[in-house]
C-alpha cells in the first residue's frame, strides 16, 4: 500500500510536471503486472480452458486424454482458426466481412476447378485461387469506400455473388480427383503437427506483428477505433479499409483451399459454415489479452477453447446439436461479462474523480487498471 | 376535480411551486454552482442569464437529474396534487425542454406528442386518427400556432418544434400551476419566430406555470422575464425584478464590470505571414480571404453558420472547397491531402472531441502518436514502442495532463484532460499552423487557463494559431485580432482598441454600432 501512497504524490502534479519530461514515471511494480497479466479478466479464456480440460478428464477419461483427439483437434480446428484470424484485421478497421465463409468456399471451389478442370500444376492453382480471392477482397473494400455502402450490406451482397459463382463453377457438383500432391499439403506433418497448423501459427505470427509492431496496425486500428478522428490524424482511411478486406480475402481462399486439400474433394457447400465460429471466435478474443481490441492470439486461444468445450461433450456423448448450443451460450456470456466490466471500470474513475474535487485529478491510476 | 381559475391560485397558493436552497456542483477542480438558491412562484416567468460557464446549463442539468449534487443542497417542488415533496420526486414534477428538445424528427407531431402518454394495451389498437389529430391541432392552436400536424417534425420550422416540445410537457397536466423550465429554447431561432414562442410561454405563465428561462440573449430577457436572475462562476449574483434593470446592468452583472480586452500575447510577431488564403470557398464560407503570421493568434468569430465553424476544417483540407488557394510558406495545401497538410505542420483541432478530435478507445500514448508514426518506425517496419512510450510522456507531461498514465484509455479522462491530449498530439507534431476550432468546449476552468498557456506557447516558438470559437470572452482575452464571419464572408476585422466585446456582438449579428441586441455566446457549454 505505500507504494500506492508514493505514486499518488509521483508524476502528476503540475509542479513535477515539467521535470518529468526526461524521465519517465515509476514503472508498474512486477507483481502488480504480473497480477494485470493473469487477473480472470484479461486471460478468462485461458481459465474456462483449464476448468474444461479438468471436468473432461475426469468424466471421460479414456478418450479426452487420447493424444489422438487433440492432434485430430488441433488439425481440423486449424482452418476455423486460420479464417478467424482473417477476420481480425478488417475487424480491427471496423469492418464487417460477412463475406468471410463464400470467400472460403470459393478459394475451396476455385482451386479444384483449376486441378481438376484446367489441369494446372498445384502451385499456378494455388497462387491463381489467393490472387483471385485478394482481388475480391479488394473489390468488396472498393464497394464499401467508393460508394459509401455500409460494410455490412456490402459484404452480405457480396457473398450471395460468390455463393452463386461457386455453383455456377462447380456446376452445383463435388469436383474430385484433386490429385496427391495437393492432398499432401493438408496431411503432411512437420513435429507431429499437420501443415495447415503451422501455417495458421505463421499467418497469426505475421499478422499479429503486423497489427500491433507497425504503424501499420496502428493505423488500421485508429480506422475501426474511430474513422473520422483517424482520417483528421492523416490516416488514409479508405485504403486501410480496401488493405484489411484484401488480407481477408486471401486468408480466407488459403483455407478454402486447405479444406478441399484436407477432404480431397472441392465441395460446394463448405464455405458458410465457417462464417459463424468464425466470427464468434474473434469476438470472443477481443474480450481476452488486450482489453477490448481485436486480437490475433485472443482469437486463437478461443477457437480452440471452444473446439475443446465442444469435443468433451460429443466424446461424453452428448446429442448431434450441442456445438452451436454451447458455441453460442459461451460467445453471449463472454461478450456480455467484457461488457459490464468496461461499464464498471468507466463509473469507477468517474465516481473516483468526483469523490475527491480539486485534487481529484492526481489519483491512483494504477488502482483502476489492476482490479 | 375542480379547476381553479388563477387569481385563486395566485392568491391562494403563496408556497412557491419550485424551491432551491443552496444547490452546489463541483467537477475536479471546479465549482460549476455555488450555493444557488431560488424560488419560482405561480404565473411568472424567471430568466437565468450568465456567460457560457457561469452555471446555467448545469444548475438545469442539477434539476433534471442528469447530475448529482453536492451533498447540503435542496431542491423542494410541488406536485400537480399539491403536495410538496423533494429530491428525485422533485425532480419527477418539473417539466424540462432542453436545448435539443427532444423530440424524434422522422415522426409527426401526433405521434411525437403521443410517445409520452402510457396506454398499456390500447397501445396495440389502431390509434383513432381523426381524433388524435383534432386534439394535436387544438393542444398547438392553444400557442397560437397552426401547421399540419401530420407533417414530420424535421420538417417544420423550428418555432413550432419548439411549441410542440412545450404542448409535449405541458399535456396532461391535471394542474395549470406546474413548473416548466427552457434551456436556451430561443438558439436557434429567429425574430419572428422567438415571438410566437414568447407568445406560447407567457399563455403557459398567465395560465397558472411557473417557468424558468434559461437565455443568454439579454433582450429577450428583458421582454419576456418578470425577474431575472443572473450567474456568475455559479454563484448567484444577482436578483432582480423587472423595471430594475435595463441592458446596461445586467451587462455589467453578467460580466463582473470587466472590460475584458487584455491580449496576453507578449512575444515577437514575425512580419510575413505564414498562412496566405486567398478566395477560399466551401460549406458555408464564400470567399474568404486571411493571412497569419507566425506568432499571431487569430480569432475568428461569427454565429452558427456564418462560416465560422467550417473555416478551419477548409483550410486543413478536410472539408470540401469548392474555390480557392492556401499556402503555408512556400507551400500549397491542396484540399484532401490531409498527410500532406500534416507533414507541412499543420494541426487541426475540431470542435467536436468525441466524434472527430481522437479515438476515444485509445490509449493516450496512441491517439498523442497517431498524425506522426514515421520518426517511431524501425527496421522491419516495427514501431519504437519504447520510444513512443518516452516521447508520449514527455509531450503529456508538458500539457500536463493528469494522471499522468499514458496507457489508460483516453475516454477514462475529463474533459479538460483529454483536450491537453489532443492538444499534445499536434504539439508533438511543431506546428507552424494551429487551426483550433472551439478548443475549450465542454473544458472546465482550470483547464482552460492551461490550454490557453499551451496555445499562447506554441505561437511564442512560432506558430501561427486560428482560433475559431462562440466564446467571446476567449477570443477577447488571447487573440492578437479577431476575424467576424457573417454569411460567410469576412465582413469586419478587429483589434487593439476596437476589439471589444461589444463590437464583437454587433459585427456577426449585423448591427453596426446602433443596434440594441445583446448576445453572448451561440452555444453553451458546461
Amino acid at each position: 500500500m505505500s507504494s500506492d501512497v508514493k505514486r499518488a504524490f509521483g508524476p502528476g502534479s503540475v509542479e513535477l510536471a515539467t521535470s518529468v519530461h526526461d524521465s519517465e514515471p515509476p514503472a508498474r511494480p512486477w507483481h502488480q503486472s504480473v497480477r494485470l497479466a493473469l487477473s480472470f479478466r484479461n486471460i478468462s479464456a485461458i481459465y474456462i480452458f483449464l476448468v474444461l480440460f479438468v471436468l473432461f478428464s475426469l468424466w471421460v477419461p479414456e478418450t479426452f486424454l487420447q493424444w489422438d483427439t487433440w492432434h485430430s483437434l488441433l488439425a481440423t480446428q486449424a482452418l476455423v482458426a486460420l479464417v478467424a484470424i482473417g477476420l481480425v484485421p478488417a475487424l480491427a478497421a471496423g469492418v464487417f466481412n460477412l463475406a468471410i465463409g463464400a470467400q472460403v468456399g470459393f478459394g475451396s471451389i476455385l482451386v479444384a476447378w483449376f486441378l481438376a478442370k484446367q489441369g494446372l500444376g498445384v502451385a499456378p492453382a494455388i497462387a491463381l485461387t489467393v490472387v483471385a480471392g485478394t482481388v475480391i477482397g479488394v473489390g468488396s473494400g472498393l464497394v464499401i469506400t467508393r460508394f459509401r455502402i455500409d460494410s455490412f450490406i456490402a459484404t452480405l451482397g457480396i457473398s450471395s455473388v460468390l455463393l452463386a459463382m461457386i455453383q455456377w463453377i462447380a456446376n452445383s457438383q463435388q469436383i474430385v480427383d484433386l490429385g496427391e500432391s495437393f492432398q499432401r499439403i493438408a496431411t503432411n506433418e512437420v513435429l507431429g503437427l499437420t501443415l495447415p497448423v503451422w501455417f495458421m501459427l505463421a499467418v497469426g505470427l505475421l499478422l499479429w506483428y503486423v497489427l500491433e509492431r507497425t504503424p501499420l496496425g496502428r493505423r488500421l486500428y485508429a480506422t475501426g477505433g474511430n474513422p473520422e478522428a483517424a482520417r483528421l490524424a492523416g490516416v488514409p482511411v479508405p485504403a486501410m479499409v480496401v488493405l484489411s478486406l484484401a488480407i481477408c480475402g486471401a486468408i480466407a481462399t488459403a483455407a478454402g483451399i486447405l479444406q478441399s486439400a484436407q477432404v480431397g474433394t472441392g465441395d460446394p457447400t463448405v464455405g458458410p459454415g465457417f462464417l459463424l465460429p468464425a466470427f464468434a471466435a474473434a469476438f470472443l478474443g477481443s474480450t481476452q489479452f488486450r482489453g477490448g481490441r481485436y486480437n490475433i492470439w485472443g482469437t486463437v486461444v478461443a477457437v480452440y477453447v471452444l473446439a475443446t468445450g465442444v469435443k468433451g461433450l460429443q466424446l461424453a456423448g452428448a446429442p448431434v446439436w450441442i456445438p452451436d448450443l454451447f458455441n453460442g451460450i459461451a460467445l453471449l456470456i463472454a461478450v456480455g461479462m467484457s461488457r459490464i466490466e468496461a461499464t464498471s471500470i468507466r463509473s469507477r474513475a468517474i465516481s473516483r474523480m468526483i469523490r475527491r474535487p480539486g485534487s481529484g485529478a492526481t489519483t491512483r491510476a494504477e488502482e483502476n487498471t489492476s482490479n | 376535480m375542480r379547476e381553479p381559475s388563477v387569481p385563486e391560485l395566485a392568491s391562494s397558493i403563496r408556497s412557491p411551486l419550485l424551491q432551491v436552497e443552496a444547490l452546489s456542483k463541483s467537477f475536479p477542480g471546479v465549482r460549476a454552482l455555488d450555493e444557488v438558491s431560488l424560488e419560482v412562484f405561480s404565473g411568472e416567468v424567471v430568466a437565468v442569464v450568465g456567460h457560457n460557464g457561469s452555471g446555467k446549463s448545469t444548475l438545469v442539468k442539477v434539476l433534471a437529474g442528469l447530475y448529482e449534487p453536492d451533498p447540503g443542497g435542496q431542491v423542494f417542488a410541488r406536485t400537480a396534487e399539491g403536495a410538496i415533496v423533494q429530491g428525485s420526486e422533485a425532480r419527477d414534477a418539473l417539466h424540462i425542454i432542453h436545448q435539443d428538445l427532444g423530440l424524434i424528427g422522422n415522426l409527426s407531431t401526433i405521434e411525437n406528442l403521443d410517445l409520452g402518454r402510457r396506454h398499456g394495451l390500447r397501445s396495440l389498437l389502431p390509434a383513432p386518427s381523426r381524433d388524435e389529430r383534432r386534439r394535436a391541432s387544438e393542444l398547438v392552436a392553444q400557442f397560437g400556432a397552426s401547421f399540419d400536424v401530420r407533417a414530420p417534425i424535421a420538417s417544420l420550422p423550428p418555432a413550432a418544434r419548439t411549441v410542440v416540445a412545450i404542448a409535449r410537457a405541458l399535456d396532461g397536466w391535471t394542474r395549470p400551476d406546474n413548473m416548466l423550465i427552457l434551456d436556451e429554447p430561443t438558439a436557434t431561432l429567429r425574430g419572428e419566430e422567438v415571438a410566437l414562442l414568447f407568445g406560447a410561454v407567457r399563455r403557459t405563465a398567465k395560465g397558472g406555470a411557473g417557468v424558468i428561462f434559461i437565455s443568454h440573449r439579454l433582450d429577450e430577457v428583458v421582454n419576456l422575464a418578470d425577474r431575472v436572475l443572473v450567474l456568475r462562476d455559479g454563484r448567484l449574483v444577482a436578483a432582480l425584478e423587472a423595471g430594475e434593470y435595463d441592458h446596461e446592468t445586467l451587462v455589467n452583472l453578467i460580466t463582473g464590470g470587466a472590460a475584458g480586452s487584455a491580449a496576453a500575447v507578449e512575444h515577437k510577431i514575425l512580419d510575413d505571414p505564414v498562412l496566405r488564403v486567398r478566395g477560399l470557398s466551401g460549406e458555408t464560407v464564400v470567399r474568404a480571404d486571411l493571412d497569419i503570421r507566425p506568432g499571431e493568434i487569430v480569432g475568428v468569430s461569427g454565429v452558427v453558420g456564418s462560416g465560422r465553424e467550417a473555416i478551419g476544417g477548409l483550410i486543413f483540407g478536410a472539408l470540401r472547397r469548392t474555390s480557392g488557394e492556401v499556402e503555408l510558406g512556400d507551400r500549397s495545401l491542396p484540399p484532401g491531402r490531409l498527410r500532406a497538410a500534416i507533414a507541412a505542420g499543420v494541426g487541426y483541432v475540431p470542435a467536436d472531441r468525441h466524434s472527430a478530435g481522437a479515438v476515444m478507445s485509445f490509449s493516450v500514448r496512441e491517439n498523442v502518436t497517431l498524425p506522426q508514426l514515421r520518426p517511431l518506425r524501425r527496421r522491419l517496419g516495427r514501431l519504437d514502442l519504447r520510444q513512443e512510450r518516452r516521447e508520449a510522456i514527455s509531450w503529456l507531461g508538458r500539457v500536463g495532463l493528469r494522471p499522468l498514465v499514458p496507457e489508460r484509455a483516453l475516454s477514462l479522462f475529463s474533459g479538460g484532460n483529454q483536450q491537453k491530449a489532443v492538444l499534445a498530439k499536434w504539439l508533438r507534431n511543431e506546428p507552424r499552423l494551429l487551426l483550433l476550432d472551439e478548443p475549450t468546449q465542454g473544458v472546465d476552468v482550470g483547464a482552460k487557463a492551461s490550454i490557453y498557456e499551451l496555445v499562447v506557447g506554441a505561437a511564442g516558438r512560432g506558430a501561427a494559431v486560428l482560433i475559431s470559437s462562440s466564446d467571446t470572452e476567449e477570443l477577447l482575452s488571447i487573440c492578437n485580432r479577431v476575424l467576424v464571419f457573417r454569411e460567410g464572408e469576412v465582413v469586419a476585422t478587429l483589434e487593439g482598441e476596437d476589439l471589444t466585446d461589444h463590437r464583437l456582438v454587433m459585427e456577426s449579428l449585423g448591427l453596426g454600432r446602433a443596434g440594441a441586441e445583446i448576445v453572448f455566446g451561440d452555444t453553451e457549454d458546461c
